[in-house]
């Protein structure tokens, strides 16, 4: 078994379902819908790709879908009040990164466990936007949408720039020094510290970093229509948390890779239109995820014990 | 220790004037959407907050953050051990509201439901803005006139699990069945009241049903949602987009052509009879087996049985969305 | 030293008497704030009797899932499926009384065991075969709750239960809730369980160091079993509880009620990473979080602000962060031994993140 076997399989379940598509509902492989699904799911990529770090390095964040919300109505909110894009990017990026901080000062900061921190931060944030929105979908001005480009071209952007960007942190972790650290972090944070890594200093910006990859994530996410619900984002860590681990990053820390990571988006996003296309009815939807997860995990134990040491 | 300080602090930030004995003179209505997050139920909660403000009653309301019927219950005990005068419940589940609702009324609180009923012992009256027949029959008909009887359409609600939802798609299927043999439908799916998952929902439904010619959105986040996703898959006038929604947040879309008609009621209208008719009924000049219920601004409504009718559902289209701000 | 039970001041101060103050100082102060008298003259707020009551009625569900919890949270596991699990035994319960004509005490009977087989599936995945927890429950999460949605498709609710069966809901017995003896019988079991058997010990010796308890002869798989199986089973009497209390059962009940659950585990005092912790802790976590809730509700200010649910949950959020950051100092230890490599590599360690 090579050493990416994993991933392959996930890929190749992909490919699988993508073959079942093929011959019972051609109709799926259509460009224009496509295009659309790959832009939906463009942010979730993105933030699949910041919990991936942070999983390899050993901690959890469910707290994203909050801070995913909190971005995304800010974004808007600031769009109405004419903020020019150039100055929304940095916005919608350090808004996320400074959610991301906090986190960062509690779990590594404290020392408090990351599920426990970011469970809480879930909470106050959804509550805070509730009281604060009370639903109340934000308008965006005209104009805004697509980022005043045409719907095609605005499309291929988010797509692109999502999978750039991936690719960035996806040769970041490889090639870097830094990216050898988060994964050094996470498969012995005190073998680390020997070897004169600091384990809390990384865990901090690497939940900046999925802070930040959040922000962006909710921006990409306000420019594909008019207006903002306040709601959306709720249930991405679930969503994202599941398409990781489908990827292959093991949930105790130190390995993983981004290529998993797409692949694991991809199949998860795919099952929802297949099943669609499939005329399976809607209520099955959540027993097949659950099963997928746990398929997945299963074979990540039995990589484990018939891998070659 | 410092979380006892700043329980303290908070505590003192949150105290009021002393006198645990203060008496109220007023009239308490308290009013419980099916959920706080939702624009529909929030407006009509606007409309029931200016009615207790011209009625000169206190007016509480609360609800779940998200539709939970265990909430809705805890909620309604909640206001009984607060002694308020009269409970306006939406309800998420019939049956188990209910339970709550009859042992209010046994502790001589006055109850009434609106928007979605509870079982007919639990509460006087009520207030329903139209039956579910009455919205599936709008919704099933103009579908119809659109189509011209014929062809394929969706539907997207909120969650399989939302009891009024569900009746609706009830009779909206048993019209459909009855009357309009050459119409199909497809496929329901749901949304989880999230506008961009409806987007993707009816990205999907399109492209798996070639021939769908109308999507029916029945859950308000729903109708922006699939409209997006019609414009943007480029079958703007191919594939007809109808639903029960907001004006407000539709506006856009039925402009531009791409949302036919939204379907709804007055929902401030709604919330403002709905205190109007509990604040008669705690008064007593609202007794059961009255035939009509005037209110003192918005006209008389007839009464059947135990149901004070707001009429019949709205029509918002390109012609008069305007004319309506919520 | 002072032997533990004499050393007065570490007493005084250990966790669960922060807790206490906590609770006690919240209860006081929504007792003064949020009782008053109305129109009528009668007393209204959170002082009352019946009030009380229904914090206890309130909070039995959550308090089972809360207990299902702590001796799998103590084993340094987790079970995210609690909630679903409680939900597709609240099917099943209705599924077999109204569909299968099984009269309801060999029905209750049956969601017991079904509750426990579905406590099994985690186990066997956990224990057996050595998977992650947080990843395994987040699968049958969705699995348990996608099962309860697709037998009743969503739509179908199992109403209309006899009298009888809604007393343990509803009614009172002997002066208290009905439920409440249930939830009090449980937590004493539990509670026997953990801190008075060598079962329960072990839990607390595996959350600690695995390898050590492995080293020292304890079947650690069986126990963490037992762990993941009994949160099953309670699970379903939760279930059982609930369908009685609102006089439905759906495909939706129970949802999210794990998030609430872990949260009173955690403030009660348990370590997320195992190893400490108690059941006491837990239940005083539960009556904090519920007196929170619910005295919120009473409080003049909050109702004309109409915002006692987004309140509740921001400041169970910041009571939880608060609860953390007080503990910090016993708590940085874990934080280093959780990231210890285990003696036999070959196998992950039982610890989260």
């Amino acid at each position: 078994m090579s050493r990416y076997a994993r991933e392959i399989s996930v890929a190749g379940a992909f490919a699988l379902l993508l073959a079942v598509l093929a011959v019972f509902a051609p109709g799926f492989y259509q460009p224009q819908p496509l295009l659309s699904l790959a832009t939906r799911e463009a942010p979730t990529l993105l933030v699949a790709c910041g919990m991936a770090l942070v999983i390899i390095s050993r901690q959890i964040d469910i707290s994203v879908g909050s801070q995913f919300s909190v971005c995304g109505v800010c974004v808007g909110l600031l769009a109405g009040m004419q903020w020019p894009v150039i100055a929304l990017l940095p916005a919608a990026v350090g808004l996320g990164a400074l959610l991301g901080a906090v986190n960062g000062l509690l779990i590594a900061g404290l020392g408090l466990p990351s599920i426990v921190v970011t469970l809480a931060m879930m909470v106050t944030l959804r509550q805070g936007l509730n009281l604060v929105r009370q639903g109340k979908f934000v308008d965006l001005p005209e104009g805004f949408q697509w980022f005043g480009l045409p719907q095609a071209t605005g499309q291929w952007l988010l797509v692109l720039g999502a999978l750039a960007v991936v690719l960035g942190f996806a040769v970041a972790l490889r090639y870097l020094a830094a990216g050898r650290f988060v994964y050094a972090i996470g498969s012995d944070a005190e073998a680390a510290r020997l070897a004169g890594i600091r384990p809390r200093l990384g865990t901090f910006w690497v939940l900046i970093g999925l802070g930040a990859l959040t922000g962006l994530a909710a921006l990409m996410n306000v420019v594909q229509s008019p207006q903002v619900q306040p709601l959306a984002g709720s249930g991405l860590e679930l969503k994202v948390i599941a398409a990781v681990v489908v990827g292959g990053v093991a949930i105790s820390g130190g390995r993983g890779n981004l290529g998993g990571v797409l692949a694991g988006v991809l199949l998860l996003a795919t099952i929802s239109p297949a099943l669609t296309h499939l005329r399976v009815e809607a209520y099955w939807e959540k027993a097949i995820q659950g099963a997928i997860v746990l398929l997945a995990v299963l074979a990540e134990s039995a990589r484990r014990r018939w891998a070659p040491r | 220790m410092t979380s006892r300080l700043l329980r303290l602090s908070l505590a003192a930030a949150f105290l009021l004037p002393p006198g645990a004995a203060a008496a109220d003179s007023k009239l308490v209505v308290a009013m419980l959407p099916k959920s706080k997050g939702n624009a529909y139920h929030m407006s009509c909660v606007a409309g029931a907050t200016r009615a207790a403000r011209d009625l000169g009653v206190e007016f509480l309301f609360d609800g779940p953050t998200d539709s939970n019927a265990a909430k809705q219950n805890e909620i309604v005990e909640n206001w009984i051990t607060l002694g308020v005068d009269v409970i306006a419940v939406a309800a998420e589940n019939r049956e188990g509201i209910s339970t709550a609702l009859r042992k209010a009324r046994r502790q001589g609180i006055q109850v009434i439901t609106y928007d979605a009923d509870a079982a007919p012992d639990a509460r006087a009256f009520f207030v329903n803005q139209a039956t579910p027949e009455g919205i599936a029959q709008a919704l099933m008909d103009d579908a119809a006139r659109l189509l011209g009887g014929e062809g394929e359409f969706a539907i997207i609600l909120a969650t399989l699990t939302a009891a009024n939802q569900r009746e609706w798609q009830k009779h909206i299927e048993a019209r459909w069945k009855a009357l309009y043999p050459k119409m199909k439908l497809v496929a329901t799916r749901p949304c989880d009241d999230l506008k961009d998952k409806a987007q993707s929902e009816a990205t999907a439904l399109m492209s798996a049903h070639p021939n769908l010619r109308l999507i029916m959105a029945i859950c308000s986040p729903a109708v922006p949602g699939a409209a997006e996703a019609v414009k943007q898959a480029g079958k703007t006038g191919r594939v007809k987009v109808i639903g029960l929604g907001l004006p407000s947040e539709n506006r856009r879309y039925v402009k531009e052509g791409v949302t036919d008609t939204v379907i709804l009621w007055k929902t401030e209208d709604l919330g403002y009879l709905t205190v109007e008719a509990a604040v008669a009924l705690a008064r007593g000049t609202l007794k059961p087996g009255a035939k009509s219920f005037t209110s003192r601004s918005l006209g008389t409504f007839a009464i059947q049985g135990d149901n004070i009718l707001l009429g019949k559902p709205f029509a918002f289209n390109k012609g008069n969305i305007d004319q309506f701000d919520f | 030293m002072k032997p533990p039970s004499r050393d007065w001041p570490a007493l005084l101060l250990r966790h669960e008497m922060l807790l206490v103050y906590v609770l006690l100082a919240e209860w006081l102060f929504f007792y003064f704030a949020g009782t008053t008298t109305n129109r009528r003259g009668v007393l209204i707020g959170f002082g009352t009797l019946d009030r009380q009551f229904d914090i206890l009625r309130h909070s039995c569900e959550i308090g089972l899932l809360a207990l299902a919890l702590t001796p799998v949270i103590l084993t340094g596991g987790i079970d995210l499926s609690v909630g679903s699990i409680l939900g597709f035994c609240a099917i099943f319960l209705g599924l077999l009384w109204r569909d299968c004509g099984l009269p309801l005490p060999l029905a209750a009977a049956c969601t017991l065991a079904m509750g426990v087989v579905a406590g099994g599936l985690n186990a066997v995945l956990i224990a057996a075969l050595r998977l992650p927890p947080l990843i395994v429950t987040l699968g049958t999460y969705s699995l348990f709750r996608g099962l309860a949605e697709a037998i009743t498709r969503g739509a179908i609710t199992y109403t209309d239960f006899p009298a009888g069966f809604l007393f343990l809901g509803q009614e009172r017995w002997l002066g208290l809730p009905a439920q409440a003896w249930l939830f009090a019988l449980v937590a004493l079991v539990v509670w026997l369980l953990v801190h008075r058997t060598t079962f329960g010990r072990s839990f607390r010796v595996i959350g600690f160091s695995p390898e050590g308890a492995r080293y020292a002869g304890l079947p650690v798989e069986r126990r963490l079993a037992l762990g993941y199986l009994l949160a099953g089973g309670i699970a379903a009497l939760a279930a059982i509880i609930y369908t009685a209390r609102l006089g439905q059962a759906k495909a939706d009940a129970g949802l999210g009620y794990e998030l609430f659950a872990i949260t009173a585990v955690v403030l009660g005092g348990t370590s997320i990473f195992g190893g400490t912790g108690t059941v006491h802790g837990t239940l005083l976590g539960v009556a904090t979080i519920a007196v929170l809730k619910n005295g919120l509700a009473c409080l003049p200010l909050v109702m004309r602000l109409n915002a006692a649910e987004e309140l509740a949950g921001l400041l169970t959020g910041a009571l939880l962060l608060l609860a953390l950051a007080a503990g910090v100092l016993p708590r940085i230890r874990p934080f280093r031994r959780a990231s210890r490599r285990p003696v036999d590599s070959t196998h992950p360690p039982a610890v989260p993140p």
